[in-house]
């Protein structure tokens, strides 16, 4: 029973679980907007790295350098469309 | 065919091993995807229209229930894709199982939200906050309503063929996208809810 539920995997559900908690915390807890989005972002990137590493196996074949190029330009086109169109939709008329 | 056997089952051939490499591929688009998606609500977010904005409609509870339930299932299929590893066919399916029950849970869960935001009149035409906010959470729901039927036909499979190369494969690519779903969920959870309810 005990090889069913490897310390890995076991460990980063007890982690992902504690960021949830963390991130809980904007809410229950009265925090600016700037130290609110803060502390969401910090937890929403931690868990998603966590997932990928611990769980999606991102690093153990052959291919890791093409899979985690992928994913980064992935990430980096989201973050270019999302920031760029806040600057020229809101920002920009503030 | 060749096998190489010093590898687990679902990368012991080029072709699995390639086939693996073109889902990460495909997720590497549907970042890109949810991204055009969280652009527009950040764009939108203020445009209520006169009706209700995030703060009146979020309920923790059901978002909460929602999380947790997903980030267990991100769980389970890990360990459905270990116990495979370790060739404990009953074991995989048994924790592929638990994780397709939880996306039924999620979705029962998403599904009266839906239901209590139209009540709350924040239907998809309300404003072009309610939209985009119903498109967003409408298309990671639909994600995992595809995920549910694709789990449970890779179950059926599994059960009948048993682990072999093809089989442990697409259940490897299976547990990817379930992964990625869940990435999504903490996004929707953290800048869609949370930070509608800050």
């Amino acid at each position: 029973m005990k090889e069913l539920f490897p310390a890995k995997q076991v460990m980063g559900f007890v982690f992902s679980l504690i960021l949830t908690a963390v991130a809980l915390l904007v809410y229950f807890m009265d925090m600016s907007f700037e130290l609110g989005m803060t502390v969401l972002l910090v937890t929403a990137f931690i868990q998603a790295g966590l997932q990928l590493v611990v769980f999606m196996h991102a690093g153990e074949s052959e291919d890791k350098a093409a899979i985690y190029t992928n994913v980064y330009y992935g990430l980096f086109i989201a973050l270019v469309t999302i920031f760029g169109t806040l600057l020229c939709m809101i920002w920009g008329y503030i | 065919m060749k096998i190489d056997n010093s590898l687990p089952l679902e990368y012991s051939t080029e072709e699995n091993r390639l086939k693996i490499l073109g889902f990460w591929i495909f997720l590497g688009a549907e970042i890109m995807l949810f991204g055009t998606l969280f652009a527009s609500y950040f764009t939108l977010v203020d445009r209520t229209a006169g009706g209700p904005d995030g703060a009146e409609i979020f309920k923790i509870t059901p978002v909460l229930i929602e999380t947790i339930v997903l980030l267990t299932s991100s769980f389970t299929i890990g360990l459905a894709i270990h116990a495979m590893r370790l060739g404990k066919k009953k074991a995989m399916l048994a924790f592929l199982g638990v994780t397709l029950l939880l996306g039924a849970g999620f979705l029962g869960v998403e599904i009266y939200e839906f239901v209590h935001y139209v009540h709350e009149g924040a239907g998809i035409q309300t404003s072009a906050f309610t939209s985009i906010l119903l498109t967003t959470l409408g298309t990671h729901g639909a994600h995992v309503t595809l995920g549910f039927f694709w789990g449970l036909f890779i179950l059926l499979q599994v059960k009948k063929r048993g682990l072999t190369p093809e089989t442990a494969n697409k259940s490897f690519i299976f547990s990817l996208y379930w992964h990625f779903l869940d990435v999504v969920w903490i996004f929707i959870f953290s800048f869609i809810y949370l930070k509608g309810m800050m």
